[in-house]
């Protein structure tokens, strides 16, 4: 069942910025990972599904329900982190939280306390004092303290050290475990690689490819084919690099790692060339 | 209204509240105290001496009764500008600032509607206006029945006093407005400060007579004829009312723009 269903959802800031026909879904209980490099429109496709913004063309849907239209009713099972994190300076952690729970009308905010245990976060002091990352686990515990059922992640591991990068990960498993629907934009491939099923990257605003994690690495496993002088070389030759052997042919296959195929889709060379200093 | 932000809003407004309030019970004490017949000649011969400058902070000469000299020496400049500060400070902080900040993402990724943050925040700034207004209210009658009493008509006090709500709901009006308005704290702070604070001036001009009268026309301070509402004049009441409609449009405006607009934060 589809949960995030984005059509050809386009908005144009000029200069060829903005996003441009984005279609992709995320289904029941899956997580998708959400790529690109910076400025791509990784931001700009939340911000439409979050409802701050409505669509031009093109639209955009969370449970059949539309995200601009019908924005409060979808946030009432959605837990979002900004990619940017700003919550009211005057505040303390511990005072910010009581205000969300509040606001929100939640009766009992059932996962506060998990989740600060979890991130061994102190809200005690000012939020204007706070480094960056605890802001960021600051913003974790908000998105998660409601247990949505939905969530929208943008760079949610920004600022974490790799503990707790490593802890993130290990609660995405689990609310994937209890069926969530996750959203998930991202720079670190490990993350994606260890959370995510399905895949979609963008570049320049436009989608430029949207795969399983398995099939996107399937698709890029190069095969080489050796003729070796002996079967017998060529069957400890198979068994060392992990090929096939047929005779004296053996088919190797080299695996490139997720980060080598991001920078193919990336663009390195005709990126780059696109803006000349 | 979503009480939690109310709250916690309100809590916001008390600094400022405070320190208005303090502001306006000095001048209040002071200038209603110096009530007397031979004070109110020497206000008189500052008046010939230099009529422009006193006239354009609407102070007049010959104000007999306390209520007329009340009106001339606190509703020219004292109970116009302090809360208009207020106004123009809280009424940028309740919407533009989060937008601009970014901090607004926190209250709209929330099962609240758009309206209700921006009813919320609406309240917020008129109940600070209305506290204002009652206090100095209070506070006038307190002084001139202590100093003088019988000598200050409630009736009268009361007029005039809900006019100059009405004139602060609309300045306040402008203020929100800006703020629901603009996401870049450059245009809101620019707009919602400097339209109230260029109609004060505008006043001022036209206070100081001459050509300058016409000025009038482009401000709303014109609406508000305290010596008029202190008479009961129909016209007086009249333009006290204009401000309170327009007020009301102001805000309305404000929220249907706030519900509508797009929000890159």
């Amino acid at each position: 069942m589809r949960v995030i269903d984005i059509e050809k959802l386009t908005r144009d800031y000029g200069s060829g910025k903005g996003i441009f026909d984005v279609s992709f879904q995320v289904n029941e209980g899956e997580v998708f990972g959400f790529l690109g490099p910076n400025g791509a429109g990784k931001t700009t496709t939340i911000r439409h599904l979050m409802g701050f913004i409505k669509a031009k063309s093109g639209r955009c849907t969370i449970r059949g329900m539309d995200c601009w239209q019908e924005r409060c009713k979808i946030q009432e099972h959605l837990g979002y982190i900004p990619g940017e994190i700003s919550f009211f300076d005057d505040m303390t952690g511990t005072e910010y939280l009581k205000f969300l729970a509040g606001y929100r009308r939640l009766k009992t905010a059932n996962r506060m306390a998990e989740m600060m245990d979890r991130f061994e976060l102190d809200p005690k002091s000012k939020i204007k004092k706070m480094s960056k990352g605890t802001k960021q686990k600051l913003g974790i515990v908000a998105a998660f303290m409601h247990d949505p059922e939905i969530l929208i992640l943008d760079e949610p591991t920004t600022g974490l050290d790799p503990l707790m990068q490593s802890r993130f990960v290990e609660l995405l498993a689990e609310e994937k475990s209890k069926g969530k629907t996750i959203l998930l934009s991202s720079h670190i491939f490990e993350e994606v690689e260890r959370t995510c099923s399905r895949v979609g990257i963008i570049r320049q605003g436009k989608i430029v490819t949207l795969d399983s994690v398995e099939a996107l690495r399937k698709r890029h496993v190069r095969a080489y084919q050796v003729t070796l002088e002996s079967e017998a070389l060529a069957r400890s030759f198979a068994a060392d690099f992990g090929g096939s052997c047929q005779g004296r042919t053996v088919t190797v296959a080299a695996r490139q790692s997720l980060e080598d195929i991001f920078m193919h889709y990336y663009g390195g060379g005709d990126h780059d060339e696109r803006d000349p200093v | 209204m979503n009480g939690t932000l109310y709250k916690r809003e309100m809590k916001g407004s008390v600094k400022l509240l405070l320190i208005f309030g303090a502001v306006i019970t000095l001048y209040v004490t002071i200038i209603t105290t110096m009530y007397e017949p031979e004070m109110m000649a020497t206000l008189d011969s500052f008046y010939e001496v230099m009529p422009e400058m006193m006239a354009a902070v609407g102070m007049k000469a010959g104000a007999t009764s306390l209520i007329g000299f009340m009106i001339s020496y606190l509703y020219g400049f004292i109970l116009l500008v302090f809360p208009m500060v207020f106004c123009i400070l809280r009424g940028n902080g309740l919407i533009g600032r989060y937008v601009d900040r970014g901090s607004m993402a926190a209250l709209v990724a929330a099962p609240v509607r758009r309206s209700t943050i921006a009813c919320t925040q609406m309240s917020v700034l008129v109940s600070g206006i209305v506290l204002l207004a009652g206090y100095t209210t209070a506070l006038e009658y307190a002084v001139a029945e202590s100093s003088f009493p019988g000598e200050l008509p409630l009736d009268q006090l009361l007029t005039v006093n809900t006019g100059l709500l009405c004139l602060h709901l609309f300045l306040g009006g402008i203020c929100f407005l800006a703020s629901c308005l603009f996401s870049d704290a450059k245009y809101s702070v620019g707009f919602g400060a400097g339209i109230p604070a260029l109609m004060y001036v505008l006043q001022m001009l036209a206070n100081s007579g001459g050509k300058a009268e016409n000025a009038k026309y482009f401000t709303a301070f014109t609406l508000f004829d305290a010596n008029g509402l202190a008479a009961g004049e129909t016209a007086a009441l009249g333009g006290a009312f204009a401000l309170l409609a327009g007020a009301v449009v102001l805000y309305a405006v404000g929220i249907t723009v706030f519900c509508r607009k797009d929000l890159h934060i």
